[in-house]
């Protein structure tokens, strides 16, 4: 039933949604009101249906409807509450259902009086006729492809009884907002193309970039949040180390942002000063033409990727509406080429104008180097017939430079003037990027490369940070207030340009973390055994012990204890994953993390030895990977900044001020949420990271000193035992491995006690009674001492009984077992250490 | 128009610059991509250069020594023509057809490094490195997709460089 009633909806919101596109065009056609009305109710409806069918495809996960293949597929009945929802978009089909629905979402935004949506543009005329109708098109395309190509109802021919649930790497936090937050980029930039054909048909070419320009920050803003967050899903979930690796579909997100950045910038310019019309047409058609390409990418499976869904049914249908697109949008372009000119001889390089078109000849320079290197494979074979790829080296070689000069221009284009660049308003960038050449070679960060990297963007943030500092210096001066009330006043005033400068400084943050990471990645791996220390970078790792859960759900988690230390000194304890998915046969690393400022220790176990006593790991140490993540909130909030409606020079009514606030309001919690939500799942409630009270002193290291009642009544003092070998066993009563290991004890004891070893078993939180049972059972003659409260243990950083230290006659640890101890085990290091 | 043409010639010799850049950078980043056939058939030509090769995983030949940690495992013949692939019933047709097929060419991969979760039988092998005097490929990345169960795989791309 719920199968047949979602295609029904789905195939009902594709007529409302072609209805709309008709009766938009009619409107314009007849010059009606009542049209108009009645393509504003068709693009509603459309919303509205499309909203329902997702409800429906929300039920049938949350009911388990499993004679539908896609809920089949993505969700079993385990399948937690949060992970059933982002099943609704784990697949293929359910993606573009989504799609579909925040397209058509977005259509009807751009009908409502809403002035953050409509940017005070008209709701009326024949602008509106021409975007509606486009909207409505590009709606019903997608809308189309979902219905008879890629339908999330379809049903299976024999119902399983229970689904395959979700594919393990997709089981993360950050998947129930990456997909979501994509799409509202990609689908957000379709219409400013609307706004900009509409524009084009009209002939009305002026005015039609406020609105638009609006509309591209709020999808660009969600673009980057979503290729942030995806990037730290990668982060978090593959345990490769990385987070970018210029995957074809990584790309296919990242081109539309980059010429999306470059029409903010070209509207800004149109609105200062009247030019850059052609390149804001090019710019906002390209960006969307871009994100049919993306989806082409991932949905047609004519490009090699790894992680495109496989189909190659679409392929021809989206390759068709890209051309339609660019075809269409240039011809327009052409045919009102004589509306486009420029009249104004351009300014010199160096001035505020032509940055900013060198700024923007950059950016679709690097979009094309990306475009050149996704479709290399396919360009070379068509050109030559042999297929070559270019590899994630490539791109770095390829696009680095460019974005050098970029971060160059970045710097720079804040303090050109209208006619040229004064050269003392370059200083600050000069000092920034002394500043930041400095403290990075302070940091040991000297390599040349990596400092002219940290040059360019302290550049960058130098002339940011003297611009705002300069501007609130002025206008608390000006306006006697203080200077965060100054800088309230400012931002206020103008948002787009604050909002700019601190989206300046998260790109420089963000550029801080690619050049720390990219440079300076150190890899290793590991095969270690218990209690054997072993030494990457500044770090010491002690794996300590294998541990295994009871299957949980449809999983087995393995996870293994390693205790780090930094400089010898104990800091964290760090527990990496392998959970083994029993329905999918598919093990899954999740590694675990030690996040500083300075850089990540990463940890990702990659097997062990089936006796738990061994384990392979991989260590990754990332220089500056927080900077990525810290920049990606400057980011947003530097572009949620500048989204935010200013309410100066608006003149408002009562009702429309009251309206005002309580849009405000809703859109203040709701970017609050959205950050909130963006910092949880890029920073996580914790990466595997636990910590313990104390750690074990290293070999090397003095033992702690302490002070011992035995049970025979004398006292054991360590610090009296100095010039002697002393064995230190950490060990109770029920515990089996320390039975096993107590007959080898005392048979050392016996042999060593001559040579003048010490050695003492400490009981750890034990009853006298017990403990006395044991010795005599075993026959235990070694001195033993009572430690109930765990003092000394902790000491000496023990995780579990039993434990063993030798310390040399210096009182220095020599060895440590974790677990049982072997008497060859201890002959061997005794032998070593008296003479 | 002199303006004009300033930004066009600018516009024209960072293109240039980049064009440059990327013919520069293929020499030693960009991969000759073959399937065993033509690696075969380029015979000793082939040792040593940068090359990428696809091809299915014979699950039984996988030997993994964690220790050091290695990997060694031979992947079969598959076509690369996504036309091809397709005529053929789909790439899990293919990836089936191919291991079960011992009349078609292999090749034996040597990966000096943690084995890749998604390795096993029938899944489909990207592979780049280069090929040893000994016949045998050397590895540098090991790119895996699963098409059977899941069309949606996840970049194991970078997975261990």
């Amino acid at each position: 039933m719920l199968a047949e009633v979602g295609t029904l909806t789905v195939g009902l919101a594709l007529a409302t949604a072609l209805y709309a596109a008709v009766a938009a065009l009619r409107s314009l056609r007849q010059n009606d009101p009542r049209w108009a009305e009645s393509a504003r109710n068709g693009v509603l409806a459309t919303a509205g249906l499309l909203g329902l069918a997702l409800l429906i495809l929300l039920a049938a996960f949350l009911s388990d409807h499993f004679e539908i293949r896609y809920v089949a597929n993505y969700s079993n009945r385990v399948l937690p509450l949060y992970l059933k929802i982002s099943a609704l978009w784990g697949g293929p089909e359910g993606s573009l259902l989504l799609w579909s629905f925040l397209q058509a979402l977005f259509a009807a935004l751009t009908l409502t009086p809403f002035p953050a949506a409509s940017g005070g543009f008209p709701l009326r005329g024949r602008g509106v006729g021409v975007r509606t109708s486009i909207l409505s098109l590009i709606t019903a395309f997608f809308t189309g492809v979902t219905l008879f190509l890629s339908n999330p109802f379809v049903r299976v021919a024999s119902i399983p009884a229970d689904g395959l649930g979700l594919n393990p790497l997709l089981r993360h936090p950050g998947m129930i907002f990456h997909p979501p937050t994509l799409f509202l980029g990609y689908v957000g930039l379709a219409v400013p193309f609307a706004y900009a054909m509409a524009a084009l048909i009209t002939g009305e070419v002026e005015g039609w970039t406020r609105a638009a320009r609006r509309w591209t920050l709020a999808a660009w803003l969600f673009l980057g949040l979503g290729l942030l967050l995806g990037a730290r899903w990668a982060y978090d979930v593959l345990g490769w180390g990385g987070y970018w690796g210029w995957d074809p579909v990584e790309n296919a997100g990242l081109m539309p942002w980059l010429t999306a950045t470059a029409f903010l910038h070209g509207a800004t310019m149109q609105e200062e000063r009247r030019g850059f019309r052609i390149w804001n047409f090019l710019l906002v058609s390209l960006s969307f033409a871009l994100v049919l390409f993306g989806t082409f990418t991932t949905r047609s499976g004519m490009i090699q990727s790894v992680h495109a869904f496989a189909r190659s049914n679409l392929g021809p249908y989206f390759l068709s509406a890209i051309g339609l697109t660019l075809v269409g949008s240039l011809a327009l372009i052409f045919w009102r080429r004589r509306l486009l000119e420029e009249k104004r001889p351009p300014e010199g390089f160096f001035s505020r104008e032509g940055l900013f078109t060198l700024t923007l000849i950059l950016f679709l320079v690097i979009t094309g180097s990306v475009l050149v290197g996704s479709l290399l494979p396919t360009l070379t074979e068509a050109l030559t017939g042999h297929r070559f790829e270019a590899t994630p080296d490539w791109f770095d070689r390829v696009t680095g430079p460019q974005f050098a000069i970029l971060t160059l221009f970045l710097a720079l284009c804040p303090v050109a003037g209208r006619q040229k660049l004064e050269a003392r308003r370059v200083i600050p960038a000069l000092v920034g990027g002394a500043v930041a050449v400095g403290l990075a070679a302070l940091s040991g960060f000297t390599r040349p490369l990596a400092l002219l990297g940290f040059a360019l963007t302290g550049m960058a943030m130098g002339t940011v940070l003297t611009e705002i500092v300069r501007d609130v210096l002025a206008c608390s001066r000006r306006e006697r207030e203080n200077f965060l009330a100054a800088l309230a006043v400012l931002v206020d005033r103008n948002r787009r340009r604050y909002g700019g400068y601190v989206v300046h400084l998260g790109i420089a943050l963000i550029l801080v973390g690619v050049i720390g990471t990219r440079l300076y990645l150190l890899e290793q791996n590991l095969n270690l055994a218990a209690g054997e220390p072993a030494q990457v970078g500044r770090y010491t790792l002690v794996f300590e012990e294998i541990r295994q859960d009871l299957p949980l759900n449809d999983r087995l988690p393995t996870w293994a204890v390693v205790s780090v230390y930094l400089d010898g000194a104990y800091r964290v304890t760090l527990q990496p994953r392998l959970e083994w998915y029993a329905n999918f046969d598919q093990t899954v690393a999740v590694p675990a993390l030690w996040s500083r400022l300075r850089e990540d220790f990463y940890v990702v176990l990659t097997g062990w030895a089936s006796d738990g006593g061994a384990a392979t790991f991989k260590v990754f140490i990332n220089p500056l990977a927080s900077f990525l993540w810290l920049g990606g909130l400057v980011f947003v909030a530097g572009g949620a900044l500048a989204f935010w409606p200013s309410s100066a020079s608006l003149r408002l009514t009562v009702s429309q001020a009251r309206r005002r606030a309580l849009w405000n309001t809703l859109g203040l919690l709701a970017g609050v949420a959205v950050l909130v939500a963006a910092g949880v799942a890029m920073w996580g409630p914790g990466h595997g990271a636990t910590d313990s009270p104390s750690g074990r002193p290293l070999p090397g290291q003095s033992a702690p000193d302490f002070t011992l009642a035995l049970l025979d009544g004398a006292s054991f003092a360590l610090s009296g035992h100095r010039g002697q070998v002393v064995v230190l066993n950490f060990w109770a009563s029920w515990c089996p491995p320390c039975r096993a290991e107590s007959a080898d004890l005392q048979a050392v004891w016996e042999a060593y006690r001559e040579k003048g070893v010490a050695f003492v078993g400490i009981a750890y939180k034990d009853e006298e009674a017990a403990v006395r049972g044991f010795l005599e059972d075993h026959g235990l003659t070694y001195p033993v001492g009572l430690d109930p409260t765990g003092r000394i243990a902790s000491l000496y950083g023990i995780t579990g009984v039993p434990e063993t230290f030798i310390l040399d006659a210096e009182g220095k640890v020599a060895h440590f077992y974790i677990g049982p101890v072997t008497a060859d085990q201890l002959r061997a290091a005794l032998d070593g250490l008296v003479r | 128009m002199a303006g004009k043409g300033k930004f066009l010639f600018a516009g024209l010799l960072i293109l240039a610059a980049v064009v440059y850049l990327m013919i520069t950078n293929t020499g030693s980043t960009v991969h000759y991509f073959l399937t065993i056939e033509e690696l075969r058939a380029m015979g000793n030509r082939a040792v040593g250069r940068n090359l990428t090769v696809s091809g299915a995983v014979l699950g039984d030949s996988i030997v993994y020594d964690p220790t050091i940690p290695q990997v060694t495992f031979t992947i079969v013949q598959v076509p690369a023509d996504p036309k091809e692939v397709k005529r053929l019933g789909g790439l899990a047709a293919v990836l089936h057809a191919a291991v079960n097929n011992p009349d078609a060419p292999r090749l034996e991969v040597v990966y000096n490094d943690v084995k890749p979760d998604l390795l096993k039988h029938e899944s489909q092998a990207i592979i780049r490195g280069r090929l040893g005097e000994d016949g045998r490929f050397y590895a540098d990345e090991v790119l895996l997709k699963c098409p059977t169960r899941y069309q949606e795989a996840v970049p194991e791309q970078v997975e261990g460089r």
